[in-house]
């Protein structure tokens, strides 16, 4: 029996929508590039190739229904004009135009609750595909992925120093005045508190758990070989260069104690409760 | 024509009557596209499969429950068994929980003392770095596999087995760990980063949520309780990322919801005889969001106390909310003081389910389960069980003074640390650690 002679299914499933006249993906002249900014509509183009021909794009994007269950259990749909059935259908239609709208505003509602992707019947792994799009937007440094990062640099400072995300510290009273007056109280008297924990790892206020000199350096590397501090030096290169002065003198440190203990000449005595205070 | 023939032949046309487009359909693409369509890309069977094959090949590091992890077999969503290991636990904690609720960590590791289990926690460990990619996307596949590798390779070096206890790590790490098992170019550039960290891919065997743990043992935990729950009316709020993310890979057992719902930790609030108290919302997120939380509070306040804790009280009538995540318990337990000033006053006392069976089984609320980070009225409830608050407070107040004025020593868990397991990872550590520990 020939190959010829078989059944043969449409070539990508994911574009049988019923819901369109047309099926497939929209021709490039259909499409409504002249509603982006001239100088925008290179990258706009560049950013969904990019998104598109990423390893997890075609497990995470199956086909779609249009059926709005994933829309009508959204927690950020409540909240914002948002939802993202909308998003699925421009990656259906390959929308670029459509879809670097959503990337500079919308994308960033979502709160990765993952209640869409459990919901959908074609297993679409919806929120892996916001992430998607929040991830080659910090790539690309688009100006949504700036403005979003701007109030967030602190934590980011945080993360990519001692891999952990929030400090005890941060909770002062101007910047959560809506935590109420506990928060007050413990912000106030952090330091004894923080003491009151009865593990000697979390007993300092400006790191939730301390980790070990060792462990920040190797995990601060592996943030520059996966390119993780290249694009953070496209959105913020003030924040790369302090990650990076911190890293060389943390590793300077580092190698310096190691040798010493390897030769047996390091007086535990003599180094500071804690690498933190070096 | 032999009498066999003859019936192969008859049973040919049979068939070809019965399915008459048989030859003229590739079976293979559609079993490809019924497998590409209705299975999820993380179908955990063939994630399994994978792994062990990937380990027979040399290409992975698998870390294995042994039999003196105590292991014990539950069921995930679709049947397949769940190994949750019971004891030798390597403790990954949570970046969220040591930072704004410690008294979260601290049950648990009261707790494995109680029950006499052995367990390591350990300066060598960084977060999962989750909070941060779900918030901000900076961060990328390999990045993030390099982070969950290295702390399993800490794990596997010391022979005790990762327990999570963040359900953010805990969702993310089951994707996490499907990527690298399923994706050849993520070990390929995972490798050398490895490598020059002196260290090799590491993939335990199962990935292990604390409430899932906690469940398994909660049985027997209960036996130890000091205080009647039976007039306890608890809501539960399930974390999203436990259970929402890689769905098939968290436990699920008839005894709790008929099965219809996460085994953790409703059951274990039932199984330390408290009332399981349903709402219409159990299944929606708590509005923790990430980024909402630090940058964008007004939605997660208001997804909390309108989607959560109003339906939870009003519906349920719940005396407590439990849950049994970072980004939940802070979430629920902080967004309800704003909520006065619109006149929504509930309330309602939030804690994470290990909290809860740490003080039933009699932890100091105060040093153990240090609920005085918390928001709501977590003291009110416990009077409602007959904890002796008040003795207790003042107990506290005294010790922070004490401590303030040098009077009085810092009281641990287990020993410290030494001060070189701050600075450096001694692969002999686990002797130090574990040579004058109180058997
Ligand atoms: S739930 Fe799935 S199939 Fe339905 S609209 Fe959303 S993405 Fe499409
Ligand atoms: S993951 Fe995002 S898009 Fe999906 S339901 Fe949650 S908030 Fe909505």
């Amino acid at each position: 029996m020939s190959q010829s002679k078989l059944l043969s299914l449409p070539d990508d499933p994911r574009f049988l929508d019923m819901a369109y006249f047309e099926q497939g993906a929209l021709p490039e002249e259909v499409r409504n590039l002249d509603s982006l900014k001239p100088e925008e509509r290179e990258t706009a183009i560049k950013f969904w190739q990019a998104v598109k021909s990423d390893f997890r794009f075609n497990e995470y994007l199956r086909g779609c229904l249009n059926c709005g269950v994933c829309t009508s259990g959204c927690p950020a749909a409540k909240f914002y004009d948002y939802g993202p059935r909308e998003m699925i259908q421009y990656m259906m239609r390959d929308a670029v135009d459509k879809i670097w709208e959503f990337t500079n505003k919308k994308v960033w509602a979502c709160v990765q609750c993952f209640t869409c992707s459990m919901r959908c019947p074609f297993n679409n792994e919806i929120a892996g595909l916001i992430m998607l799009l929040r991830e080659y937007a910090v790539q690309f440094a688009l100006p949504s992925a700036k403005e979003i990062l701007a109030p967030y640099r602190r934590v980011l400072y945080t993360v990519m120093t001692l891999g952990n995300q929030v400090t005890p510290d941060m909770i002062q009273p101007e910047a959560f005045p809506d935590w109420g007056p506990q928060a007050v109280e413990e912000s106030k008297n952090m330091d004894v508190y923080r003491k009151a924990i009865p593990v000697d790892l979390m007993q300092r206020t400006d790191v939730g758990w301390q980790p070990s000199l060792q462990t920040a350096v190797e995990m601060m590397t592996i943030m520059i070989e996966s390119g993780v501090m290249d694009s953070i030096k496209k959105v913020d290169p003030d924040l790369y260069d302090m990650v990076m002065d911190i890293y060389e003198d943390r590793k300077a440190q580092l190698e310096e104690i190691k040798e010493k203990w390897q030769k047996g000449e390091l007086n535990e005595d003599e180094l500071p409760d804690s690498w933190l205070d070096l | 024509m032999s009498e066999q023939e003859q019936v192969d032949k008859k049973l040919q046309e049979e068939l070809q009557n019965a399915f008459p487009m048989a030859d003229t359909v590739d079976w293979n693409e559609v079993y490809q596209r019924i497998i590409y369509r209705y299975s999820t890309p993380h179908g955990l069977q063939h994630v399994k499969e994978e792994l062990y094959k990937l380990e027979d090949k040399g290409e992975i590091i698998v870390h294995h429950i042994k039999p003196y992890n105590n292991p014990v077999k539950m069921q995930s969503l679709n049947g397949i068994p769940k190994t949750i290991p019971t004891d030798k636990l390597w403790n990954h904690k949570s970046c969220g929980q040591c930072g704004h609720i410690p008294g979260y960590p601290t049950s648990v590791f009261w707790m494995m003392n109680k029950m006499e289990i052995d367990y390591l926690d350990e300066p060598h460990q960084t977060s999962c770095t989750g909070w941060n990619y779900h918030a901000s996307g900076a961060s990328n596949p390999v990045a993030l596999a390099g982070v969950y590798v290295r702390n399993m390779w800490r794990a596997y070096e010391t022979g005790y087995f990762p327990l999570i206890h963040c359900g953010t790590s805990f969702g993310h790490y089951k994707e996490v760990r499907n990527t690298i098992i399923l994706h050849k170019e993520i070990r390929e550039k995972l490798r050398p980063i490895m490598r020059k960290l002196n260290m090799d891919i590491v993939v335990p065997e199962e990935v292990v949520h604390y409430s899932e743990w906690l469940y398994t043992m909660s049985k027997k935990a209960a036996q130890q309780k000091k205080y009647d729950l039976s007039n306890v009316k608890a809501a539960v709020h399930t974390p999203c990322h436990v259970y929402k993310l890689v769905p098939e890979d968290t436990i699920y057992d008839p005894e709790v919801w008929q099965g219809r719902r996460p085994a953790a930790p409703s059951g274990t609030v039932q199984n330390f005889g408290a009332k399981l108290v349903d709402y219409s919302t159990w299944w929606d997120c708590c509005g923790f969001g990430f980024r909402h939380i630090l940058t964008e509070r007004e939605f997660s306040r208001s997804f909390a106390l309108f989607k959560k804790v109003i339906p939870a009280v009003e519906e349920a009538h719940a005396d407590v909310f439990v849950t049994s995540d970072t980004g939940c318990v802070t979430t629920l337990d902080k967004s309800q003081w704003a909520g006065k000033a619109h006149g929504f006053n509930y309330n309602l006392p939030v804690l994470a389910d290990a909290q809860f069976a740490a003080i039933a089984m009699g932890a100091d609320p105060y040093t153990i389960a240090q609920i005085h980070w918390h928001a709501t009225d977590v003291e009110g409830f416990l009077r409602k069980i007959g904890v002796p608050v008040d003795d207790y407070k003042e107990k506290f107040i005294q010790y922070l003074s004490d401590l303030r004025e040098g009077k009085a020593q810092p009281q641990y868990l287990y020993t410290p640390h030494r001060k070189i397991d701050f600075y450096i990872s001694v692969p002999e550590r686990v002797k130090w650690y574990k040579k004058d520990v109180p058997k």
